[in-house]
């Protein structure tokens, strides 16, 4: 009887709890800042992994489902990247609205080009995604794509408010293509130079600005460094003049430090998603972060 | 006048395909079957499971290893042998999984099982896709979400064996049975999940359908048909800082008819028509060090009550009846820690605290507090392959002999590899 009582409280309360804003849950906060600047007040956005953990093995915390049971619109990256969290805790939402092919769901991949789509895959190539990089948040163009489709999802779902989210994602548009141009004026500096990184996360931000990438720390996606390949990235570090090793927040960091001590390269430690450093708390400030870093 | 704009007509349908012979339109010749379906290929991975066990006890002992008023030896009860049940290698298991949407409306599930020997369907069930308000339904057979691990699948376990409160309560399989769920998540901001299963029972270890008589007929039990068992659960879960918190209590209540060799023409036999009813409360808190580490602790206790008649018939077929009445309790409690991108390691106890069997109110005296230690070391080298090494110390079993229970302590190391290939979905919490 009191197991009852305690559903029927639940039940009922859920009128209290249900605002009249959208529901918006997003894999990612650097998704969630981008709704937030189109959505402002008329959305309620959650993010759920944290900015400054590896975004392709979140633990899929139960607290997320009562976050995804809840949402009218789940916003994801896509590109199987979500692929080792995320299905289970979807599944386990009950929430018809946000399930694939939904109204409720949008998959951010499916608006922008991917880069590097392997022609063939094996595990043997380490964690490969079939679908090609799924990093490509990191280019500043397809931020403003991604803001439009958005923006376009918001209306869809919320037509009432089609013009409030246009034009807030017009602005955020011209804010974006202003912030472009002094990024690119900056990065010039270094244009053209060769980079080492630990994970191929940075590719689709150093292919904007003209960088060229020689290899990676890691022997293969997701496999840890080895000590013969990193004798092989010494010699491309010598050989080929590298200056920078990237090395995101959240793999170990001791071999990208070895190789930066022993040859004297620098190594520079990028934020690759919103919170993923302290500087790093929005979709501007990130790219304003990794634009500093770079340069500095 | 009609020919003219007939003629007219004629050019007008013909002049796109003349002027595309100009410039012929890139055409695309695809080959292969026009009734292609591999685009539709479930999901299907395979795991395989080896070991190698090095045991200060010989394999016949081993195999008649039980725990009295619990669990039968591992040579009377069905099935096969389980894990690990060799010195010196194993081939445990292969388990090929098969997952595909069918519909707009279900999704379909299956394990198959294959043992040394032979092979069984384990799981096979629809979950609904599109249930309003939080609900959702799961029928056909499957693993019932009883407390926390028995849902799990052997390859996703922390050590290399279940924990022997699940043992002896569900046998070695888990409590899998044919029935049907539903689910409702409330809409709150603290997770609640609450769960009711309608399942047909059979479990033998817990369980059970079977009818018997004698061929007096002073004893005739029917058979129990139909669904023999209601399982209920909550699970609910919040947040600390770091920390996940993720606890829940769950409700079986079924009917147990056992007939061993009773309704036999010859020789001994017995036979069970009881109810029985369990209660059970777990606890996981993971703790999120940073972004590779983690350290979690996991436990869950298990109370068994069973109440109802107990016959026995001897080779002169004399049926005597007894009162039977039996409480049963144990837990277990493991600390696992990520300590590297590749490590983990852990520790688990395991205790069997209660084991009353009254027959006619009289306490059988089996023995309780039966207790197990284990600790294990894993590299995992990629989510694909694991090498655990586990060490056990076994202070719970015994070996029925002619001159009553003999106490078998034993300690066993075991060296696992578990392999994953295909497409394999992500696990839950």
């Amino acid at each position: 009887m009191k197991m009852l009582c305690f559903v029927l409280t639940c039940i009922f309360s859920t009128q209290g709890v249900f605002s009249e804003r959208l529901q918006v849950v997003t894999t990612y906060p650097y998704i969630a800042n981008i709704v937030e600047k189109i959505g402002a007040d008329r959305v309620r956005v959650i993010p759920l992994a944290r900015g400054d953990y590896n975004p392709h093995v979140i633990i899929p915390k139960p607290s997320y489902i009562a976050k995804l049971r809840r949402a009218d619109l789940l916003i994801i990256n896509g590109g199987q990247l979500e692929i080792g969290w995320l299905p289970p805790i979807l599944k386990q939402a009950n929430n018809a609205n946000i399930q694939p092919e939904e109204k409720g769901f949008l998959d951010l991949s499916m608006c922008v080009h991917l880069i590097d789509i392997p022609t063939s895959v094996s595990r043997e190539q380490g964690d490969v995604h079939p679908e090609g990089n799924p990093h490509f948040s990191l280019d500043p163009d397809n931020i403003l794509i991604i803001a439009k489709t958005i923006a376009d999802k918001l209306c869809e779902l919320d037509p009432e408010s089609a013009s409030f989210y246009h034009a807030n994602n017009a602005e955020f548009a011209r804010v974006w293509e202003q912030k472009m141009k002094e990024w690119k004026d900056k990065m010039e500096s270094i244009k053209g130079i060769k980079v080492v990184e630990y994970h191929k996360i940075y590719d689709y931000f150093l292919r904007r600005f003209g960088l060229v990438i020689a290899g990676t720390v890691e022997p293969l996606p997701g496999i840890p460094p080895t000590s013969k390949h990193i004798g092989e990235v010494e010699r491309l570090i010598e050989r080929d003049k590298i200056l920078f090793i990237l090395q995101d927040v959240y793999n170990p960091q001791d071999a990208s430090e070895y190789l930066s001590k022993r040859l004297g390269v620098k190594m520079i430690v990028l934020p690759h998603d919103v919170g993923a450093v302290k500087e790093a708390d929005g979709i501007i400030s990130l790219f304003d972060e990794m634009v500093r870093r770079m340069t500095q | 006048m009609r020919l003219k704009y007939f003629v007219f007509m004629l050019l007008v349908a013909v002049m796109p395909s003349v002027r595309g012979q100009d410039n012929p339109p890139e055409t695309q010749i695809k080959t292969g079957s026009p009734f292609n379906q591999s685009k539709f290929v479930p999901d299907i991975s395979m795991i395989v499971d080896f070991s190698y066990v090095s045991r200060d006890l010989d394999n016949t002992q081993f195999s008649m290893l039980s725990l009295p008023g619990l669990h039968a030896p591992i040579e009377t009860s069905q099935g096969d042998e389980g894990s690990n049940a060799h010195r010196g290698f194993n081939l445990n298991y292969g388990e090929m999984s098969l997952y595909s949407i069918v519909d707009p409306y279900f999704d379909l599930f299956a394990v198959l099982h294959f043992a040394p020997e032979h092979a069984g369907l384990e799981e096979a069930y629809i979950t609904t896709r599109k249930l309003p308000y939080g609900f959702q339904v799961k029928a056909g057979k499957f693993l019932s979400g009883i407390g926390r691990m028995n849902e799990q699948h052997e390859h996703y376990l922390d050590f290399a064996e279940r924990p022997l409160v699940l043992n002896a309560f569900f046998g070695d399989e888990g409590l899998n049975e044919l029935g049907a769920r539903i689910t409702w998540v409330a809409p709150t901001d603290l997770y609640l999940m609450l769960s009711a299963e309608i399942l047909t029972g059979e479990n033998e270890a817990s369980f059970g359908t079977s009818g018997f008589s004698d061929q007096n007929g002073i004893v005739n039990i029917s058979e129990s048909e139909g669904p023999n068992l209601l399982v209920g659960y909550m699970r609910s879960s919040f947040d600390i800082e770091d920390a996940a918190v993720l606890f829940g209590i769950s409700y079986a209540h079924g009917k147990t008819r056992m007939d061993e060799n009773f309704s036999a023409p010859d020789g001994e036999g017995t036979a069970l028509d009881a109810s029985t009813d369990i209660l059970a409360g777990n606890l996981t808190v993971k703790y999120i060090v940073d972004a590779i580490r983690y350290v979690s602790f996991q436990s869950e206790y298990m109370y068994r009550s069973t109440e109802g008649s107990f016959y026995n018939r001897d080779t002169s077929f004399t049926v005597e009846m007894y009162a039977l009445e039996k409480q049963q309790a144990g837990f277990y409690s493991q600390l696992v820690a990520k300590l590297g991108f590749r490590w983990r390691a852990g520790i688990r106890y395991d205790l069997l605290n209660l084991n009353n069997v009254l027959i006619e109110n009289a306490n059988q005296s089996f023995p309780k507090n039966l207790a197990r230690y284990s600790a294990m070391v894993e590299y995992n080298p990629t989510e694909f392959s694991r090498l655990r090494l586990q060490l056990n110390h076994d202070r719970s079993k015994y070996i029925h002999t002619s001159g009553g229970l003999m106490y078998k302590p034993y300690t066993e190391v075991i060296l696992q590899l578990n392999i994953a290939i295909g497409a394999h979905g992500a696990h839950s919490f």
